[in-house]
């Protein structure tokens, strides 16, 4: 903690915040004033953190711009997070520029006259910490400053409206199932236990891809369709309840062998209709029609209008399944509720009940039709009867963390003890900021 | 000619090279280029020989296609950032912000630099090592070995040496057992010398954050086929590959047969 009544600290800090929540998909920002009012999803902006570059209209969309992309085919990606943290500055400073500064519409803030609150993922190598903060300082020159882990201010919701309990929440298990990773997040007050935090390498992005390399292998070379096939994913996939009905499914989607051919169960398989870019820009599921795919091969003539089919069966509960067990694909890693288990035999028994008691998930994985069941019962196999299990989904599990940040920073004595000005790192330095950081 | 073999439940055919279970837990790419930990596969205990070895090939080729299909960016396609970029303010400023390296070059350097703090002979820093490292080395034993070139993997020789002696139990072992301990009765309140410990404990490495391998005694591995997704039961002499059938064998041998080798 910064020593209190420090005139540095205190003299200078402005009275609104970037409350910036910096994903590798989307970075989740809002301005905030310091003065405790009500907050809500609604004041936080959903931002593509990328630049994409379209061969067939040969334009560069940054960010937010991809909203007037009217083809997304063969569109390539830029992005300046990888694995969750800030990698290549040249393109998070663009984004940054774009989205918050100068003139425009939107979000504009003059960073001299602004705080900066930015979350980063867990266990972020030191010298990208150091060139984050040396950029926040030295380039875009914020008033003051705070960087921290964001799932941990998640701890700043309050339990309900009418709620008894103080703040920030005690013990609160954060399961944040993003783009990147999976994460496995134990709070206590508002500090995450770093020694008992567990990481998981599948997220939405090694999904998407998995389910583009199956499409391509089985169907179509769609090698470069990354936005479609991650709008494919969003809308087909489906987390099985258990191992028994993984097997049933499987079976139901299963072609037979040669002579002994099966007819597909179009209550699990689905045809796909991709989009053409002229007269849709979005796909759609229907159930799976046998007729379209023998029309499709010539062995049965073509009626209606063209359209290109893409035939999920498997793939659709194949995929999400890497989140429970990774070693499909060969990850030597345990699934979650066994890395939520291993995360938390770190702790006594009393944290470890608390803990279990308030499971929270974030994070978009979380919205795979099923995950929540999923995760609710091969947890409770895992956890002993007599402990209380609560597992719930944030009401917006995108943009939770966000808000979760942002009331933190509505509240201007926490918000005081946090930030370090720009003046004090102008004194001291980044290397005394990111140990300043790390002990906070 | 394709080679069919019809996989024997208990086990017995192991490609030439090593068995040792791979663990892909971190960035596997860069686990396959550097073998630098082999505590794990050494205190691994020897599973019976069977399905869930893999040769050093397959190893190999498991690693790389999870790490394409965990890449951020793919570095062959550059996109300039259009307009015009605002002039770097300071030195530190103009030297981040031309940095072209990827996340993978930042986390070998995290890990050289603990390993590096580990061997230092002064006391100041074997201090900082102990310090940075108890956290950190929980995990350090899960990078398992693996050929330390593509060449050597691709043309596995003889059998390898046996791995160093075993060194001290792995972390997860005493994990497992304490969490079968979780007493019945409603546990006293926490220690707080534990809780502070708990709280002021620095951040484990990104490489250490990974959750451990399941568990040897849960579930076995389940295998599918490489075409079709449905249970592999036929085993792909060439690349070690399942697939369900002659039908989806064919078409394994046309499309990703050896694609990651
Ligand atoms: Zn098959
Ligand atoms: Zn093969």
């Amino acid at each position: 903690m910064p020593p209190k009544g420090s005139k540095k600290a205190s003299a200078a800090a402005p009275s609104q915040t970037l409350v910036l929540d910096n994903g590798a998909y989307t970075l989740k920002a809002g301005l905030v004033s310091a003065n405790g009012a009500e907050l809500s999803y609604d004041d936080c902006a959903v931002i593509p953190n990328c630049i994409a570059r379209s061969t067939r209209d040969k334009r560069t969309y940054v960010a937010s711009e991809l909203e007037h992309c009217k083809d997304f085919g063969e569109l390539a990606f830029r992005r300046p997070v990888e694995k969750g943290f800030i990698v290549n500055w040249e393109a998070e400073k663009a984004i940054w520029e774009h989205e918050f500064m100068g003139a425009g519409e939107g979000l504009r803030c003059d960073p001299s006259d602004t705080n900066l609150l930015l979350t980063e993922k867990p266990n972020c190598p030191k010298e990208l910490q150091k060139n984050c903060d040396e950029i926040v300082f030295e380039q875009f020159e914020f008033a003051a400053y705070y960087r921290c882990i964001g799932p941990a201010l998640n701890a700043y919701h309050p339990f309900s409206a009418s709620s008894l309990f103080s703040l920030p929440q005690e013990c609160l298990l954060i399961i944040d199932t993003s783009y990147s990773d999976t994460t496995i997040l134990p709070i206590y007050n508002g500090t995450l236990l770093q020694t008992a935090s567990r990481r998981l390498t599948v997220g939405g992005k090694l999904l998407t891809n998995y389910l583009k390399e199956l499409s391509s292998l089985r169907h179509y070379n769609m090698m470069e369709e990354t936005y479609l096939l991650n709008e494919i994913k969003e809308a087909v996939s489906f987390v099985v309840p258990s191992a028994q009905q993984f097997a049933t499914d499987l079976e139901r989607t299963w072609k037979g062998r040669q002579g002994d051919k099966r007819e597909l169960d179009s209550s699990i398989v689905v045809d796909y209709v991709l989009p053409d870019y002229e007269r849709a820009i979005h796909g759609h599921a229907r159930p799976h029609d046998p007729a379209q795919l023998r029309m499709r091969r010539g062995l049965q003539p073509l009626q209606g209008p063209r359209e290109d089919l893409l035939p999920l069966g498997n793939e659709r509960f194949a995929v999400p399944e890497l989140l429970f067990n990774p070693a499909d694909i060969g990850i030597q890693e345990s699934g979650l509720s066994g890395a939520i288990m291993e995360a938390l035999s770190v702790l006594p028994d009393a944290l470890k009940m608390g803990m279990l008691a308030n499971v929270v998930v974030v994070g978009g994985n979380s919205l795979i039709a099923g995950f929540m069941e999923r995760l609710e019962t091969d947890l409770r196999a895992l956890v002993p009867a007599q402990y209380l299990l609560n597992v719930s989904r944030a009401d917006d599990p995108i943009k939770h963390t966000w808000l979760g940040a942002a009331r933190f920073a509505s509240q201007p004595e926490r918000l005081r003890d946090v930030l370090v000005t720009k003046a004090e790192y102008d004194e001291r330095g980044s290397t005394w900021l990111g140990k300043k950081f790390t002990t906070m | 000619m394709p080679h069919v073999e019809v996989l024997p439940n208990s086990a017995a055919h192991i490609a030439p090279g090593w068995t040792y279970v791979v663990d892909t837990g971190y960035d596997p790419s860069k686990v396959a280029l550097n073998p630098k930990n082999k505590k794990r596969a050494a205190a691994q205990p020897r599973v019976p020989r069977g399905e869930n070895e893999l040769s050093s090939r397959q190893q190999l080729a498991i690693a790389r296609r999870i790490a394409e299909l965990n890449r951020d960016n793919d570095p062959s396609k550059s996109i300039e950032i259009p307009g015009k970029a605002a002039v770097p303010k300071t030195q530190n400023a103009r030297r981040i912000i031309q940095y072209q390296r990827q996340i993978k070059h930042w986390l070998d350097d995290e890990e050289a630099q603990l390993a590096q703090l580990q061997q230092a002979p002064q006391p100041r820093a074997a201090a900082a090592a102990s310090r940075l490292a108890t956290a950190p080395s929980r995990r350090s034993s899960t990078m398992a070995l693996i050929p330390p070139t593509a060449s050597e993997a691709t043309t596995p020789g003889p059998a390898l040496p046996a791995p160093a002696p075993a060194p001290p139990k792995p972390r997860n072992e005493r994990d497992d057992e304490r969490l079968l301990s979780i007493d019945a009765s409603m546990p006293s309140s926490v220690n707080p010398a534990e809780l502070q410990a708990l709280l002021s404990a620095p951040p484990l490495s990104y490489a250490a954050s990974h959750a451990s391998l399941p568990p040897v005694d849960g579930p076995p591995r389940r295998h599918f086929c490489d075409n079709c997704g449905y249970w592999g039961k036929i085993k792909c002499m060439k690349c070690g590959a399942k697939v369900c059938g002659l039908e989806c064998k064919d078409a394994h041998e046309a499309t990703r047969c050896l694609k990651w080798a």
